[in-house]
């Protein structure tokens, strides 16, 4: 009996590994919709994001089937899940490449996840556009993996700025969330204020996020003398760390990164956060066109004011079937290089992929200002 | 420096204690260590900011939301751990249906609430008291003293009242308890309850300090807490609020000494030292049974 059933099993084992063959073997029908996968975490603790960006890229991909699509195709997108976890990137990686239909991926989230991901894609020609990792190793894992977002030095270089010229402060303390992306990106930061004389490194702390006390760090900065402090992390490391900073030393600068542009950083900072700087290549209250057009339909499936990355998941999709219209066909390689030699005119601004598949952005300074972002032009003009 | 960090430590071991209360109680009672007890501090917090959301009020909104947490508590024991007992199942398996408690708890409030972080009401007007040079804020007195409050009622519930002493009772032996009259599954019930409303006046004055509130904010300061409770002795309520203490303080002095990024390790090497030496913990007696 026993002998019979084994039997059974492997027989079984042997057909369902025979009929994966078979489907991963299946060709694009060519007549169907044009498929792009989203692959954000959905569920856990980071979903608020997936779902703005899968809402972002779904708006774009609204517009295009609006105007007949592209190459006379519909386009529709496969949402899956990564809870923001490596295992689970990995292994829809492999999904999304044994679907033929699947052109591109716009994900993942984070930096570390998105690099777990990536030498799959790149192996099986799979084009890769993260609109949120800014690792700066990231881009560099292959030719198929691109990157939507500023790479975290040249974000660095507009603070350098905001710090010297707008401020001219001098000490400045580092407090970076304990990621493999907040220890690289504070690295970074450190390496820029040692590079320049006139900077002054006073103190580099890093803080688990998910632990909300901050005093620690604190009591350190301010022992150190720090007058601005860069935050190396979303808005909720900032709004928290700028609240309890101010009830110590309510003169002190908080500098943020451009992910901490987010409504809720204000919702959750209140007064804390007023004063707040940072550089920006969205800004959802431009007089742009196409921006006010993208965050009317934003908030009114959303509720809130879409974030800079949101409006990058947008401009991804919008570059991405720009390509497909400009290449003519679904050819893996020729659409590769078509998406890295046109220029996008997006609402993140002029979007093009240099040679290691890095967007340059350009760059606005944000203040927060009575509990609004507004433009911000240096000390002299406020 | 240093004193100001130590005072940050007591203030932060004050937030692990309040919590770890809960762990002790539980554990005291039923000899299961609870690993929902997080997502259950996580609950209270929603559970007040959804009434006050609804115009309740503040006063009336905590109240409301403290007892919706104790009947959570109640629920858990009821649906999950009622049955299991019913079975005569090991102990593990208790253990281990705690923690798919909370992940259940933790992802139904991201599906009600959203996973992203929200602000939480004032609940105090937070004024900055200095001592010898360092300071010292209101709400850090207040979390101090409530948690003190908390501790002594609790203390005065299981050893000062007849449902105190059955519940001892029950500790010592659930089945001759039963014998002797005593309703066990009611008790351990009421157990449960006073867990999740211990749980849900933590939240309450954590979230009203740092302003703040999470589906898993009770994740990380959970598993802290119960390296404070195993500290102290787990199953001894003032060896929760000592070790709670201890673990701040480390923390803090971590902080001041090797930089902020080694102090989340602090809490889990001092839970392994205190483990390998003196496996009862702080206040806990080997052999003898406690509450």
């Amino acid at each position: 009996m026993r002998k019979i059933l084994s039997v059974l099993l492997i027989t079984v084992v042997i057909v369902s590994l025979l009929g994966g063959c078979s489907s991963s073997n299946k060709k694009d029908s060519g007549n169907g919709p044009i498929k792009i996968a989203v692959a954000f975490p959905m569920t856990g603790d980071n979903a608020e994001y997936g779902k703005s960006f899968l809402l972002a890229a779904q708006i774009k991909v609204d517009e295009w089937n609006a105007n007949g699509g592209v190459l006379g195709r519909n386009i529709e997108l496969v949402n899956y899940d990564d809870k923001n976890s490596g295992e689970e990137a990995a292994s829809i990686a492999q999904k999304i490449v044994s679907n033929p239909e699947i052109i591109g991926v716009l994900g993942h989230f984070s930096s570390g996840v998105s690099m777990v991901a990536a030498p799959t894609y790149e192996e099986n020609k799979v084009i890769e556009i993260s609109n949120t990792a800014s690792h700066p190793d990231y881009s560099s894992i292959g030719k198929y993996i691109f990157r939507n977002n500023s790479v975290i030095s040249s974000e660095f270089k507009v603070i350098e700025d905001i710090i010297t010229n707008d401020l001219s402060l001098t000490k400045v303390g580092i407090v970076a969330i304990k990621t493999d992306w907040g220890t690289t990106a504070g690295a970074i930061a450190a390496d820029m204020i040692k590079n320049n004389p006139g900077l002054e490194l006073v103190a580099q702390e890093e803080v688990l996020e998910g632990s909300d006390d901050y005093s620690l760090a604190i009591a350190k900065l301010q022992e150190a003398g720090a007058e601005v402090v860069i935050s190396v992390g979303m808005y909720s490391l900032i709004a928290p760390l700028a609240k309890q900073y101010k009830a110590v030393d309510p003169d002190i600068q908080v500098i943020g990164l451009s992910n901490a542009y987010a409504q809720q950083l204000i919702e959750l900072g209140g007064e804390a956060v007023e004063g707040i700087i940072f550089p920006v290549s969205f800004y959802a209250d431009s007089d742009e066109e196409a921006v006010k057009q993208f965050v009317t339909a934003y908030v009114e499936e959303f509720g809130s004011e879409p974030s800079a990355l949101a409006a990058q998941a947008y401009d991804s999709i919008g570059i991405l079937l720009e390509a497909v219209k400009q290449n003519g066909s679904l050819d893996k390689e020729t659409l590769r290089d078509t998406l890295n030699s046109i220029t996008y005119q997006g609402i993140t601004g002029e979007t093009k992929f240099d040679e290691i598949g890095d967007a340059t952005k350009e760059y606005t300074k944000l203040i927060v200002k009575d509990g609004k972002f507004v433009r911000y032009n240096g000390k002299a003009a406020q | 420096m240093i004193l100001q960090q130590i005072f940050n430590g007591l203030s932060l071991g004050m937030a692990y204690a309040l919590i770890a209360v809960g762990y002790s109680l539980v554990f005291g009672i039923l000899r299961l260590v609870n690993f929902s007890h997080g997502a259950v501090y996580a609950f209270g917090a929603h559970a007040v900011i959804f009434f006050i959301g609804y115009h309740f009020g503040l006063i009336p909104a905590i109240l409301l939301g403290v007892l919706l947490t104790g009947a959570l508590g109640v629920l858990i024991d009821r649906v999950a751990l009622y049955p299991l007992r019913k079975k005569k199942s090991p102990g593990i398996s208790s253990l281990i249906t705690t923690i798919g408690i909370s992940y259940i708890i933790q992802n139904l409030l991201m599906m009600g609430f959203g996973s992203e972080k929200k602000p939480f009401p004032k609940l105090f007007d937070n004024r900055i008291v200095h001592i010898l040079g360092a300071r010292i804020s209101t709400m850090q007195i207040i979390m101090f003293v409530t948690s003190v409050i908390l501790l002594a009622i609790l203390t005065f519930l299981i050893k000062g009242t007849k449902i105190g002493l059955a519940m001892r009772a029950v500790e010592q032996n659930e089945k001759n308890a039963g014998l002797m009259g005593i309703n066990t599954n009611f008790i351990i019930a009421f157990t449960f309850f006073l867990g999740g409303i211990s749980a849900a006046i933590a939240s309450v004055l954590i979230s009203g300090y740092y302003e703040i509130l999470y589906p898993t904010m009770g994740f990380m300061v959970g598993l802290k807490a119960f390296a404070a409770a195993v500290l102290g002795g787990i199953g001894v309520l003032h060896g929760a609020i000592v070790g709670g203490l201890v673990i701040g303080v480390s923390e803090g002095l971590a902080a001041t000494w090797f930089g902020s990024q080694y102090r989340d390790s602090v809490a889990f090497i001092i839970l392994i030292i205190v483990l390998i030496v003196r496996p009862a913990g702080l206040f806990g007696r080997k052999g003898i049974e406690k509450v």
